[in-house]
């Protein structure tokens, strides 16, 4: 395969994965503006956003200048995802004890 | 991990996400430092060698299984808000882990958030409150599925028959 056309098969994965990104980021927020109530919402949030944010990060690796690039990629998506989801969890908790400022 | 452990991780850590720049050090150093500090005080060495080590085998068990469960989860949370009509059932039901290290315990509870249906909400006397979308369904083969996983990382064996 010559160079144009193993870049051209390159990009065009690399736009699929976007748009897969960006279709399950925007489920994450039809979710958020349609479930009913807090902890619903924080599943659109923490799950479909997650998944939106991996796809786009696999979108990118192909486009990646050096190995370097592609580890800080790997590590940002994990870091995101931990922060998510403890994040989720703290504010359900906060929820359920019903010891929060102003949160229902 | 002692101090000097995470000094270094956190470093390898800056190292990557800030790039080779010897400038962004300025910004890196405390954030560092302050890091190392807050993870002594949050997560204190216990002295006991061998406890909370992640195991390489647990890992190669782990990575696979939760990739797939958090495809799984996004997939499906996707399908539920994205119908016309909303195809959910909220509510909670509990769990009690058998998890005994805290760390394993803290993985545990950021799985169970990221994998189908369900959200660790709180955690309180030794019981897991969990909010799934679909509370009908039983959630509880699904958990142990992933809390056998979660113990296989850090090499602990669950004693089964306490339930």
């Amino acid at each position: 395969m010559d160079q144009p056309t193993f870049g051209l098969i390159l990009n065009l994965i690399s736009t699929l994965l976007a748009c897969g990104g960006a279709l399950f980021f925007i489920a994450g927020t039809v979710g958020l503006l349609r479930l009913p109530d807090l902890y619903s919402r924080l599943h659109a949030l923490t799950k479909a956003d997650n998944l939106g944010l991996g796809l786009i990060m696999l979108a990118v690796l192909p486009q990646a200048p050096d190995l370097f690039f592609a580890l800080k990629m790997l590590l940002l998506w994990v870091l995101v995802m931990i922060a998510g989801a403890t994040g989720a969890h703290l504010i359900a908790k906060r929820a359920v004890r019903g010891d929060g400022e102003d949160i229902l | 991990m002692g101090p000097l452990g995470r000094l270094s991780l956190f470093s390898a850590l800056w190292a990557v996400l800030a790039g080779g720049s010897p400038a962004s050090w300025i910004i890196g150093a405390p954030t560092v430092l302050s890091a190392a500090w807050a993870s002594l005080r949050l997560h204190p060495d216990t002295g006991r060698d061998g406890r909370a080590g992640m195991r390489l085998l647990g890992l190669v068990r782990f990575t696979p299984f939760f990739l797939l469960q958090s495809i799984r989860g996004g997939l499906d949370v996707a399908l539920r808000v994205l119908r016309p009509r909303l195809r959910i059932h909220p509510g909670f039901q509990s769990y009690r882990p058998r998890l005994g290290d805290p760390l394993a315990r803290v993985v545990f509870l950021d799985t169970i958030s990221l994998l189908p249906g369900t959200l660790s909400a709180d955690m309180r006397d030794g019981l897991i409150h969990i909010h799934a979308l679909d509370a009908r369904d039983d959630l509880e083969p699904g958990l142990a599925r992933l809390e056998a996983v979660v113990a296989a990382l850090f090499g602990e064996s669950l004693e089964s028959g306490t339930r």
